[in-house]
């Protein structure tokens, strides 16, 4: 038996993270929670998971995408699978944003709420494992 | 207000007639300007606006009315005022289409010229006055718009993550009835979050901020690809999804992501009024002029009586037979979306035997040289 796989969750609503947790959980994984993008940063150089999960939009628009930066940036976060969330409609005032071409890679963008199935089954692959 | 103070300038050809306006009104408190003719007038008053013009119909040269015709388009905060030796109605009525606010006739007391400069006054105050009210009032219904679709979704969005969990939870302990509980709660949730969906395109498409991209397309393409995606649920009902559809079809100018989800509500509509073993079929053809598509089903169809009100938001002509209520927006966003296409939609039904919904687009004219003709919604 492999110890558990670690996955940081960081997005600024509670409930979302719990209830995601719950499903990770059910898949088998360790959860870490972090409820801002600073919080997040930090719980991820001391955490050092398999794989993070960020909201797009926290307190500012684009919170998680310098979040994202910030883990790439660090020594454990180079080749990690890092998740993007975002819940903006298609037609929102943020519609236009893009990263920029060089912006850090992103494995998996994933529309709020995802189902549990779905988030398992991108975890899976990212990590090389069997869909449980 | 001009920082030197309310600012008159002057157009008039005749000194006594400047030096008059100037000697009234600086009494007044008004700083004044003057220019002895057109050309003059509105270099003047373009280098720095005057809150207030006067200008004199007949002149030398540039006339009054060309002098208007240029300061009212290029300075529209500017009141304008006309003197007229010869009031006539005729030049006053097109002085006055032409954008000025009012006129003085000659000759005129310095009570007279001060009173008309007053109102002129007052009318610039209110007029923008009510121009930064109707500024505001947009930027809060824009504001209020981005505040709905962030905050009243993230609650439903958590919601639905929350039943996620539970059914990965609870998993093979949930007996039928109660996984169809989860099911229904998950499903009504999904209505609610569709429905703020369709109000939000619905009132970007009324202040003008929804974002399209027009591009030429075959509309075959569009109906194709609405087959694929609607087909599944069509089969879950035991419902045919069938195509009449030409090869192609001549190229209209659409923005594609709107067009799907047009085509998504329509047969989505035509799978809740149709039974099992019924049939859908997407039709499509085009004359000189338009391309048409046609949804039709062999469903329950509309009363005569209720058709004429089947695009208005939230009515239901038939909400007992539905097997899931919608959004009740869904065909007043079609609607929407077509206006904004310039195009049609509409419907044709018979009770008991089906409706077949039909939009209407107006084929992309080319010029000789090639590029698309600007396209112009109504």
């Amino acid at each position: 038996m492999t110890a558990k796989k670690r996955i940081l969750l960081i997005d600024d609503d509670q409930d979302f993270l719990f209830a995601t947790k719950l499903i990770l959980e059910k898949g088998g994984y360790e959860v870490f929670l972090a409820e801002n993008g600073k919080a997040g940063v930090e719980m991820w150089k001391s955490v050092a998971p398999d794989l993070a999960i960020i909201d797009m939009m926290m307190e500012t628009w684009g919170e998680g995408f310098s979040v994202l930066s910030k883990i790439r940036a660090t020594d454990t976060g180079k080749d990690t699978p890092l998740f993007m969330l975002s819940a903006v409609d298609l037609q929102g005032p943020y519609q236009s944003f893009e990263p920029p071409p060089e912006f850090p890679k992103v494995n998996a963008v994933l529309q709020k709420p995802v189902k549990a199935e779905m988030l398992l089954g991108y975890i899976a692959r990212e990590l090389g494992q069997k869909a449980p | 207000m001009n920082p030197q103070g309310p600012a008159v300038l002057i157009i008039d050809d005749e000194a006594s007639i400047r030096d008059g306006c100037r000697q009234a009104l600086e009494k007044s408190g008004y700083t004044v300007l003057e220019a002895a003719d057109g050309a003059e007038g509105i270099r003047m008053a373009r280098l720095s606006p005057p809150d207030v013009a006067l200008i004199d119909l007949k002149m030398p040269g540039m006339s009054g009315m060309e002098i208007i015709e240029i300061l009212a388009r290029d300075l529209p905060d500017t009141v304008l005022i006309m003197i007229t030796g010869y009031a006539t109605i005729v030049s006053a009525v097109e002085a006055i289409q032409k954008g000025t606010y009012d006129y003085l006739p000659k000759p005129f007391s310095p009570d007279q010229l001060r009173a008309v400069t007053r109102r002129a006054f007052e009318h610039r105050s209110l007029k923008i006055e009510a121009r930064r009210l109707r500024a505001e009032k947009e930027r809060m219904e824009k504001s209020f718009i981005t505040f709905v679709s962030h905050e009243m979704r993230s609650p439903l969005v958590v919601i639905r993550q929350y039943i996620e969990a539970l059914k990965s939870m609870a998993g093979e302990r949930l007996d039928q009835e109660m996984a169809g509980i989860v099911e229904r709660c998950s499903s009504r949730i999904q209505g609610l979050e569709t429905m703020i969906e369709h109000w939000l395109d619905i009132s970007r498409i009324g202040e003008g901020t929804f974002v399209w991209k027009k591009e030429s397309l075959d509309l075959v393409q569009i109906i194709r690809r609405s087959a694929e995606e609607m087909a599944p649920i069509c089969g879950r009902q035991g419902i045919r999804l069938e195509t009449e559809l030409p090869e192609h079809l001549p190229e209209i100018l659409a923005d594609r992501e709107s067009l799907l989800r047009v085509f998504a509500n329509l047969i989505g509509n035509a799978v809740k009024y149709t039974p099992e073993q019924g049939k859908i079929t997407l039709k499509a053809e085009s004359d000189a002029y338009y391309v048409t598509a046609r949804v039709c089903d062999t469903g329950a169809g509309i009363p005569p009586d209720k058709l004429p009100f089947i695009f208005e938001p939230f009515y239901r002509a038939r909400g007992k037979q539905e097997r899931q209520p919608g959004s009740g927006l869904g065909l007043t966003f079609c609607k929407r979306i077509m206006e904004l296409h310039g195009g049609e939609i509409g419907v044709a039904s018979k009770e008991a035997e089906g409706s077949a919904f039909f939009l209407k687009f107006i084929i992309q004219t080319r010029t000789a040289s090639g590029p698309a003709a600007p396209f112009r919604p109504l």
